[in-house]
């Protein structure tokens, strides 16, 4: 039921980064909507479960992107990694430090996405728009991070239980 | 076998993914097919889906546009650029037709453009995600005859080449992308040279290989600035296809070599429809063997040391 769920969470997220959200963009930048789930995963599921769940996010989005297949999947992961293990290790867990870790955890991926990119040859990720890019989309996941936490809770949680 | 504590196999575990991930991507650099067959699969297999939360969900992103896009005054100005790039294309290929006769007159070497069966596709989307990739999505695939490596162009001029074919939507690259070397001949001077897109950059295109620089009066032998460029014969793509207008002509490497910057005829950042043209790429080198010399591989395939030859971007 919960592999349904996360399954079904992954479509649906997908399915909105690819079609609504490439026309809704602020100042040009879309929603890093997959980047969300995974720092999501992260901060609801710990470091572990986090990572892997970040992994699949990222292996599908890497799917639809012409950059190899685990760019986005390597970056996630490490990022859900980072801010699974500072959630679980220093506090418990509050709206507004969920807001910034979500935040952070955005950043870190853009910027490992671009660095991973450039060691295999995409030379072409780093442009001149990336701090526009990192700024904006990690500001828009940071306010989304409140609506969806809920549902990734409702999601996730159920996956600890289990 | 020893139990390792919480935060150890979390790190094992970390490790094991990052390793996948390298793997993954060692595969995808190497053109594993499989990895690509399986990506295509999963594409094919989300599809539907995603079709109909396209159809679905252009209500709202109408909404947004119409708010805080400026809906109506963008597609009047996409039809006026529309409008703008049929006659430019229209004037670069009756350029290319006076020049061309006018050569032929002066030799007997003229490259024909063949009727090639042609295909009208809708772009569903261009940019994926918000790191420019130089590529738009179509809704034809192999379905509907296409594969790998045929040319995408417009009334414009070339667009680009398909890249992926999934069985009713395939990806294009664009031909502003700096990886994808095309073979192009400068009408002005009949010189052939390899040129590919500039980073950042959807309107420029760079012919630098293969064009030397003349040793003696260069003003009397370079391109002419906005004289027209189209692909050449050599290429592995149709002849003939406008690319765009010589913007300037500067030397390089010492005086050497030309770097011919190129305005492309086609805006590839601002594309509704495209057409394929139905021809196989011919990958094969052309030969001459009733050359005194044997086979002459052509200028495209023997590139400098330093350069590849024209290529799909990876």
């Amino acid at each position: 039921m919960t592999f349904l769920k996360v399954t079904g969470l992954f479509i649906v997220v997908l399915t909105a980064q690819l079609t609504v959200f490439t026309r809704i963009q602020v100042v040009g930048v879309a929603p890093e909507l997959m980047a969300l789930i995974a720092a999501m995963a992260g901060l609801i599921a710990g470091s572990q479960k986090g990572s892997l769940i970040a992994f699949f996010v990222g292996l599908l989005w890497d799917v639809y992107l012409t950059t190899p297949l685990g760019l986005s999947a390597i970056s996630f992961a490490i990022s859900a990694y980072a801010v699974g293990s500072i959630e679980e290790g220093l506090f418990p867990s509050t709206r507004v430090q969920t807001v910034v870790l979500v935040m952070a955890a955005t950043a870190i991926s853009l910027i490992q996405y671009v660095i991973w990119g450039g060691l295999i040859g995409h030379n072409h990720l780093l442009s001149s728009e990336l701090p526009k890019i990192i700024v904006v989309a990690s500001a828009i996941n940071a306010i989304l991070a409140v609506p969806v936490t809920p549902l990734m809770q409702w999601i996730l949680k159920q996956s600890e239980s289990n | 076998m020893p139990v390792l504590p919480g935060r150890g196999r979390s790190r094992l575990r970390l490790g094991l993914l990052i390793f996948t991930a390298v793997a993954f991507m060692t595969l995808d650099f190497r053109d594993y097919e499989p990895l690509e067959k399986l990506q295509s699969g999963v594409r094919d297999l989300l599809h539907p889906v995603i079709s109909v939360g396209n159809s679905g969900l252009n209500s709202v992103s109408d909404v947004w546009a119409a708010t805080f896009g400026g809906s109506h005054l963008r597609r009047v100005n996409y039809e006026l650029r529309a409008e703008i790039d049929r006659l430019e294309g229209a004037a670069i290929q009756d350029e290319t037709v006076r020049e061309t006769y006018r050569q032929a007159l002066e030799a007997i070497d003229i490259d024909y453009i063949t009727d090639i069966e042609r295909l009208t596709a809708l772009v569903l989307r261009d940019n994926t995600g918000n790191f420019n990739d130089n590529t738009i999505v179509i809704d034809k695939g192999h379905s509907d005859g296409l594969v790998p490596g045929m040319a995408v162009v417009t009334g414009a001029g070339m667009v680009g080449t398909i890249r992926t074919v999934g069985a009713d939507h395939s990806i294009v690259t664009t031909i502003s992308n700096p990886e994808l070397t095309i073979s192009v001949r400068l009408v002005s001077t009949n010189e052939v040279g390899l040129g590919h897109g500039v980073a950042g950059d959807h309107t420029r295109f760079v012919v630098d290989t293969g064009l030397r620089w003349p040793e003696v009066d260069p003003r009397a032998h370079l391109a002419e600035i906005g004289s027209p460029v189209i692909t050449a014969a050599t290429s592995r793509y149709p002849a003939n296809i406008p690319i765009g207008r010589i913007e300037s002509v500067e030397s390089a490497k010492a005086g050497l070599v030309q770097i011919v910057t190129i305005e492309l005829a086609v805006d590839t950042g601002d594309l509704n429809f495209i057409t394929v043209l139905l021809e196989e790429p011919d990958d094969l080198p052309p030969s001459n063997s009733n050359s005194p010399f044997g086979d002459i591989t052509p200028m495209d395939n023997l590139p400098p040391a330093n350069v590849l030859p024209e290529q799909d971007a990876p």
